[in-house]
């Protein structure tokens, strides 16, 4: 294709009729040019929806591009339409979630381990909401299955890859850990945990 | 439709422990086992109390920080070189790679508090770019009517067949039933016993015989009646007991 401009404007079109993420790669076929070039134009987009402050903005996910809206428009959108309302993932799956983020390939045994608790559900729910897939088997003892995040979980939480995911800063979990103890020596008495506030009965 | 009742408790153990530990502004390397302990156990009686099911979990942890406080009573036995480990080493580490998590979990829910702003249209029907052109027919209108004659003709030929499906089958007795039936035939029986060959319908076929056949198995079990055989293959007698 003749120039960069041409492609990249054919990406667009690419993007508006595919609707859901378009691989670089197709991309790159359809387009004639090779992939990492594509995958540069298709930054640019990135970029240039950005600058122009556009309200479809271009979003970038495991390789793969799709159109979305601005965040901030989103309660202009919420006077018209209004958008599903979503089940916000429980305590428990978050941190499920965590620990396959970060440490995936794992097992349920692991992440069983970690948190001291049965996450058989809650890895279950994961699965079905394909936040997390399974990636093959462990060699240990049962060959036990393996978990992974899936492309859905990099656009779930808005990341471009992995590398993307907040830094498990080890001092700051010092200073934070620390700060329990610290705290103590400028306020000795303390209540007795409470309970009462802790047992809510919520119907849904 | 079925209730959800979700308790907002403690995610697990782990999750109790550090919040007991937050809570007493302990240090995490530091924990005063005997405190953090007693405050645990005491959590656990309270949940008991207000009859929550507390999972065997939380007994494991309430066991292992018993054990670390009784270990902590004693000297410890330094082996060879260096300090004697501390009992809570492993528990700490526990704790503190969990709390890494916990924050990690923490983090996830912040960024999606942004992305789930950014709305993303779903696939719409690609059909139409995909290129299957529609199709003509190419008839008159002899043609045509004959096909729908022939159209007509399989819808009847259909029906019939969906008729005559529905007589053939039958409906099914139940395991319930059976049993019902065989207690009233047995109370009508002279001498209260009745051969197995007389609980069958006249044209019983495999599936009527086993229903029976478990019915009586059911009976006997329950005790409501008594089966005997006099050798293999021979006739089973039913008696009321």
């Amino acid at each position: 294709m003749e120039n960069k401009q041409r492609v990249k404007s054919a990406f667009e079109s690419l993007m508006f009729v595919f609707g859901e993420p378009v691989d670089v790669k197709t991309a790159a076929a359809a387009c004639g040019v090779d992939r990492k070039e594509a995958l540069e134009l298709f930054r640019e987009l990135v970029r240039e929806y950005d600058e122009q402050q556009r309200g479809i903005r271009v979003r970038e996910a495991d390789g793969r591009f799709q159109f979305v809206t601005y965040e901030e428009n989103y309660d202009y959108i919420r006077t018209v339409v209004t958008p599903a309302k979503e089940r916000r993932l429980s305590q428990a799956a978050l941190e499920a979630l965590a620990i396959v983020a970060y440490r995936q390939p794992v097992t349920k045994g692991d992440i069983d381990a970690i948190r001291g608790i049965k996450s058989d559900r809650v890895i279950e729910g994961l699965v079905a909401k394909e936040l997390i897939c399974e990636r093959g088997r462990s060699s240990a003892i049962g060959r036990p299955t393996l978990y992974g995040t899936t492309a859905k979980f990099l656009t779930y939480f808005d990341l471009k890859d992995l590398g993307e995911l907040p830094q498990l800063d080890d001092e700051e979990l010092e200073e934070a850990i620390r700060s329990f103890g610290e705290a103590q020596e400028a306020d000795a008495e303390d209540d007795p945990p409470a309970l009462e506030g802790q047992t809510t009965l919520e119907l849904s | 439709m079925a209730y959800k009742v979700r308790l907002n408790m403690f995610e697990g153990p782990f999750d109790l422990l550090v919040y007991l530990i937050e809570k007493a502004e302990m240090n995490i390397y530091d924990i005063e086992i005997a405190v953090i302990t007693g405050q645990y156990l005491a959590h656990i009686r309270r949940m008991e109390e207000n009859d929550v099911v507390v999972g065997s979990e939380f007994m494991v942890l309430a066991a292992t920080l018993i054990d670390i406080k009784s270990r902590m009573l004693l000297p410890r036995v330094t082996e060879g070189e260096g300090p004697a480990e501390d009992p809570r080493t492993d528990l700490t580490q526990k704790l503190v790679e969990y709390v890494r998590f916990k924050k990690a979990a923490a983090a996830l829910e912040e960024l999606r508090e942004t992305a789930r702003f950014k709305l993303e249209k779903p696939q719409e029907d690609l059909l139409p770019f995909t290129g299957e052109p529609d199709v003509f027919l190419k008839m008159d209108m002899e043609q045509f009517v004959l096909a729908f004659k022939m159209f007509i003709h399989r819808r009847k030929k259909q029906d019939e067949l969906q008729r005559m499906r529905a007589h053939i089958e039958r409906e099914r007795v139940s395991l319930e039933t059976k049993i019902g039936a065989i207690a009233k035939l047995l109370k009508a029986a002279k001498d209260r016993i009745v051969r197995f060959s007389e609980l069958l319908a006249e044209k019983a076929d495999r599936y009527d015989r086993v229903v029976t056949f478990i019915a009586l198995l059911d009976m006997a079990r329950s005790g409501e009646l008594l089966v005997e055989q006099d050798g293999p293959f021979a006739e089973i007698q039913v008696r009321n007991h």
